[in-house]
């Protein structure tokens, strides 16, 4: 239960991204996997290495997957915006040459 | 054969098949399934046993022995089935007591004959036929030898294992509790069946909290696993009338057992002719079971006799002064009968009436505390022999008549307001094209109808319900047709044009999504529980018939009216004549409103799993729920108050409201549904006792018990059901429209199921395996939606080479949004036909359908596009294409293609190629193009209509599309060719041109 929550909040997050200048590695997709992978994944790491049980899934379980979430946003849209920037630079060599 | 023959015929057809499908009704039984007509359903889970492995051929050889076991319960059409590897389904209408039922049908009767003395093992673990005190009360718990099942179980293990070729037990394992000196759960054949077997998940479902104290705080677990060693099994003392054990044996405290040696003389098969009789001699124990010898039995049966015979005598040390008989009763040895793990009889062989054994010839019989019914029961286990493999209970259902019935009539009633919905719908919105579609949905529903009569397909709720939304599916074939007649019009096409190529264009987009929906059902089928899968094979049968309908009858009746004034004028077909509100409207740049709306629910749904969690019912959670009317004024603290002894009283209890022939019925009665724990047969039985002190009428109770196991199957197989949907879907939708396409789609379809789980969980709504259904359809109809929208993009992708994909995509959702509400709301109605009408067992499956259909739908257009948009936008070809673009509007992209704003020439028909469709192909030879097309090649060829072929000498502006719809907007390009030709022209139009004819053109 606990990892369908970080899954949805994760969705959730995801959803925003659209606000932000597509730069995600892998583009909006990139963003929508990464962003499922950093929930569970910071969820997790969150809750001391374990998935909480059914019954112990609670609101304060759920906020455990945004931390995760926004981490892997953030290192995919810098990673992007990295490699965009550098292939445009090859680009312009590229074409100067 | 020409169009109007070709339809004749096939009108024809369908009127020949509605008239046998008539017969077929009026003639043919429906044949209801158990939740319809009541009865008893039971689910057991097969297990191997000792020299027969779990395979196809044991459980067939099982499914036998129970069909002659349910014959003799005299039950009329009961279906015994495989369900999965290793579940057999059994269903028995019209039977009332699930007991009775279960004890008849999967009882092992595993039958064996044993020289008692000379195999009891007494208090001191050694076996000894000379000690006196093992012959008094032989059998009994008053015997010296009887103990405890923990204490029989703690003397076997310390015996060394004998020899045990000729052993009959193979299930030695027990979990038993050393601190209370008690037998938790068994026995099972192997240390992992038993780890993970129901008794054993039962057992602990009584007392949660000390499970779950000793989880945490790390101490063992509060049981032991233990086996007996080979060739000694542990077996009940035979029932003494005065003492009345419930439930399971082995773990109620005042039972008693005896620990034998597994050296079986006899078995069942050593048997024949087995019927129940009377014991009529003086001092008879009343009922018993008769029965006769095989050759092999006779003999054993002579020499065995013999030798407890020889050993009663030799061993006798009678008071002084007894005579014959009081010494056979004092001192005669005995030979016991066990069935299962029981003692059933253990008659003494009188030494003095019987010194050379007894012959087998005449038979024997075998007496205990057998009631007629009881005695019966034996006597037929025993003809139909004994189950090759071992089965455990995992699910008992038990439906009354009168509950079923009031399921049907609800379900009817849903099916019946969700088709006039449907129906009224269709007429308003497209008129003269909605009577046809309607007709193609009543001839779908007879055709359906009597297919399930004829193969037959049996009939249940879940089954009604796939019924319903087929129409919902057959409907929407021809929203999806009739919006493209709808374009076609408006593209200034003639009305029989319209109709033949909105057929042809939509058609492709129909085959993808049924094809989906047909592959959700077929997997929904080869993995679901048993009321699921009917209505899979519905929802699966229904695709099939509805494209026979939806495409094949309707167009035949359009094509034959086509030229008929009713349908002639725009307006009749539902065409519209302005454009929609949303025409124009930037998708894409609004989609960052929808996307934060949908952020926002998932957020919502994600906080209120976490609060309140997801009702799974008891299909997964395992538990017994109960449903009984008591006499009028019962409160729920009356029954609470029943229960409370039998240490239910913190069951859920809710008084519930029924309706229609059911509550009649019950007359002014107050009905109740009570959830809790997972019940045994015994304890069902108190609890309906208990319940009948409050005037329940246990043949109008209705009982729904599922096990831990079948919980873990039902969760298991959703799992693996949404799996591979989701991956079969994924690689037909990859094939179809590849990689780029797959992505987006895949994505919809989660936010749509995850949407779906968070409404779940805010409204409380109970998760059943018919949720598993729902949310398996959702996949279908989502996917479906989304296939629609990409279809229209790839193809607009085609028609608009220089356009931005934004332009593309907002050109194309402007196109099919109206189609998308359209069917979303076809396919609305009959859900919430569902919901509101469908009663308590079908309102769960039609909430989740109806959210799924509403978030698809939206997915589809708000989701979907945007996400493919940005994903095709960030490829060189396109972020080029856009940047140009933008350049040339002077800094801000146009949301549509526009030949005026842009020298580009994004417009689609100004740069149009020579083949540009690939749903809809290149208009082949005698085929129409549009108005506008049809002016392109005008100006291409330089022709100037009604000049005679004038050349011009430049491209004049485009024309409005028609209001009316002309005559030239039908011309296929060879009638632009052989426009000059006004003889051969003309001469075609009367049909006597062959060339024309040749393309079927009058």
């Amino acid at each position: 239960m606990a990892a369908l929550t970080w899954v949805l909040i994760a969705l959730a997050i995801w959803h925003f991204t659209i606000f932000v200048p597509d730069r995600f590695w892998g583009g909006i997709v990139g963003g929508f996997v990464f962003s499922m992978i950093g929930g569970v994944l910071g969820g997790w790491l969150l809750s001391g290495l374990s998935m909480p049980s059914r019954a112990d899934t609670d609101v304060v379980t759920v906020l455990l997957g945004i931390p995760g979430t926004l981490v892997a946003l953030t290192a995919l849209w810098f990673y992007g915006a990295r490699k965009e920037a550098q292939e445009e630079a090859a680009a312009a060599a590229a074409g100067r040459a | 054969m020409t169009d109007r023959r070709r339809n004749s015929l096939i009108l024809l057809l369908v009127a020949l098949m509605v008239a046998a499908s008539c017969v077929v009704l009026a003639t043919k039984p429906t044949k209801q399934g158990l939740d319809l007509k009541g009865g008893v359903q039971l689910i057991y889970e097969a297990q191997a046993t000792k020299g027969e492995e779990l395979d196809q051929a044991a459980l067939d050889r099982t499914i036998d022995v129970m069909q002659e076991r349910v014959n003799s319960l005299g039950v009329a059409e009961a279906e015994i089935q495989r369900s999965g590897s290793n579940q057999i389904d059994v269903g028995l209408p019209d039977v009332t007591n699930p007991q009775e039922a279960a004890d008849t049908v999967g009882s092992t009767a595993q039958m064996a004959f044993y020289d008692w003395e000379a195999n009891v093992v007494g208090p001191d673990g050694v076996i000894d036929p000379t000690n006196p005190e093992i012959v008094q009360a032989a059998g009994f718990r008053q015997n010296v030898a009887a103990a405890p099942a923990y204490e029989a179980i703690m003397r076997a293990r310390e015996l060394k294992p004998a020899d045990g070729r000729r052993a009959v037990a193979d299930a030695q394992w027990y979990a038993v509790n050393d601190r209370t000196k008690t037998v938790v759960a068994g026995p099972q054949q192997t240390r992992e069946q038993l780890a993970t077997s129901t008794s054993l998940g039962r057992a602990f479902e009584r007392q949660p909290d000390v499970l779950r104290d000793l989880r945490r705080s790390g101490t063992a677990k509060p049981y032991r696993l233990v086996s007996i060693p080979s060739g000694y099994r542990i077996v009940e003392a035979e029932d003494d009338p005065d003492t009345k054990i419930e439930g399971d044996p082995i773990t109620r405290r005042n039972s008693r057992w005896f620990v034998l040696r597994d050296v079986a003389e006899l078995r069942g098969e050593d048997i024949k002719n087995p019927a129940q009789g009377f014991d009529q001699r003086p001092g008879g124990r009343g009922p018993n079971v008769t029965f006769e010898f095989s050759d092999r039995g006779k003999d054993v049966w002579k020499d065995i006799t013999k030798r407890i015979a020889d050993r009663g005598r030799d061993n006798c040390v009678a008071p002084a002064g007894a005579n014959p008989r009081q010494q056979a009763q004092i001192c005669a040895n005995h030979f016991a009968i066990v069935l299962d793990q029981k003692l059933v009889s253990v008659p003494l062989i009188d030494f003095n009436e019987n010194p050379n054994g007894i012959s087998g010839s005449g038979g024997s019989s075998i007496s205990g505390s057998f009631t007629i019914d009881s005695a019966q029961r034996l006597a037929n286990q025993l003809k139909s022999g004994s189950l090759p493999l071992k089965l455990e209970l995992i699910s008992q259902q038990q439906v009354s008549a009168t509950l079923g019935q009031e399921a049907l009539s609800q379900g009817l009633k849903a099916g019946i307001f969700g088709f006039l919905g449907v129906a009224i719908f269709l007429v308003l919105f497209y008129r003269a094209l909605g009577v046809v579609a309607v007709l193609g949905l009543a001839v779908y529903t007879v055709f359906f109808l009597a297919l399930i009569k004829l193969i037959p397909i049996v009939l249940t709720l879940p089954g009604i319900a796939g019924l319903i939304l087929t129409v919902a599916v057959a409907a929407d074939a021809n929203v999806v047709i009739f919006e493209r007649v709808k374009d076609e019009l408006q593209a200034g096409r003639s009305v029989p044009r319209a109709i033949k190529d909105g057929y042809r264009k939509g058609l492709s987009a129909i085959l993808d999504g049924n094809a989906i929906t047909f592959l959700v059902a077929f997997i929904l089928f080869m993995v679901a529980t048993a009321g699921v899968k009917g209505f899979a094979f519905n929802l699966g049968i229904g695709v099939i018939v509805s494209m026979v309908t939806a495409l094949v009858m309707t167009q035949a009746i359009l094509g034959l009216l086509s030229r008929s004034p009713i349908i002639t004028h725009p307006a009749m077909l539902g065409a519209r004549k302005r454009d929609p509100i949303w025409h124009r409207f930037d998708f894409v740049k609004a989609s960052k409103w929808f996307f934060s709306m949908s952020g926002v629910i998932l957020a919502i749904g994600a906080i209120g799993i976490g609060a309140k969690g997801l009702n799974f019912g008891i299909d997964f959670e395992s538990g017994t729920q109960i449903t009984a009317t008591a006499r009028q004024g019962t409160t729920v603290e009356d029954v609470r108050r029943v229960l409370e002894p039998l240490g239910e009283g913190d069951a859920k209890i809710q008084t519930v409201e029924l309706s229609g022939d059911a509550a009649r019925e019950r007359g002014n009665g107050q009905t109740f549904q009570l959830a809790t724990q997972n019940l045994d047969r015994d304890e069902l039985e108190a609890v309906t006792r208990a319940l009948g002190t409050l005037g329940v009428d246990p043949a109008t109770l209705d009982s729904n018990t599922v096990g831990p196991t079948f919980g873990q199957t039902v969760a298991r197989l959703a799992v693996i059901a949404i799996i591979a949907s989701f991956i079969l879907i994924a690689l037909i939708v990859w094939f179809r429209f590849g990689v780029r396409f797959t992505v987006p789609i895949l994505i919809a379809v989660v936010h749509d199921l995850l949407i779906t789980a968070g409404i779940y969980a805010l409204t409380g709504a109970e998760i059943t395996a018919s949720t598993v259904a729902a949310l398996l359809t959702i996949i279908g109809y989502s996917i479906y939606d989304t296939v629609i929208v990409f279809d229209r993009m790839r193809e607009n992708l085609k028609r608009l080479p220089s356009a931005a994909f934004s332009q593309i995509a907002n050109r194309s959702l402007s196109e099919v949004l109206g189609r998308s509400l359209i069917t979303s709301f076809s396919a609305g109605v009959p859900t919430l036909a569902l919901l509101l009408f469908g009663g308590d067992t079908l309102k769960d499956f039609a909430l989740a359908m109806l959210v799924g259909t509403l978030s698809g739908a939206y997915s589809s257009i708000f989701i979907a596009g945007p996400v493919l948009t940005e994903w095709m936008e960030r490829l060189p070809t396109f972020k080029a294409k856009r940047r140009r673009l933008t350049l040339a509007a002077g800094g801000t992209l146009p949301p549509y293609p526009d030949a005026n704003a842009s020298k580009g020439g994004v417009d689609p028909f100004a740069q149009r190629p020579k083949s540009e469709r690939i749903t809809a192909p290149e208009p082949e030879a005698g085929t129409a193009v549009s108005a506008n097309e049809f002016q392109r090649m005008v100006d291409e060829l330089g022709i100037e209509p009604g000049s005679g072929g004038r050349q011009r000498t430049a491209a004049p502006e485009e024309p409005a599309a028609p209001e009316q719809p002309s005559r030239a907007a039908d011309l296929s390009p060879e009638e632009v060719v052989l426009r000059d030709d006004r003889t051969r022209g003309t001469g075609a139009r009367k049909g006597k041109g062959k060339s024309n004819r040749r393309h079927g053109r009058r």
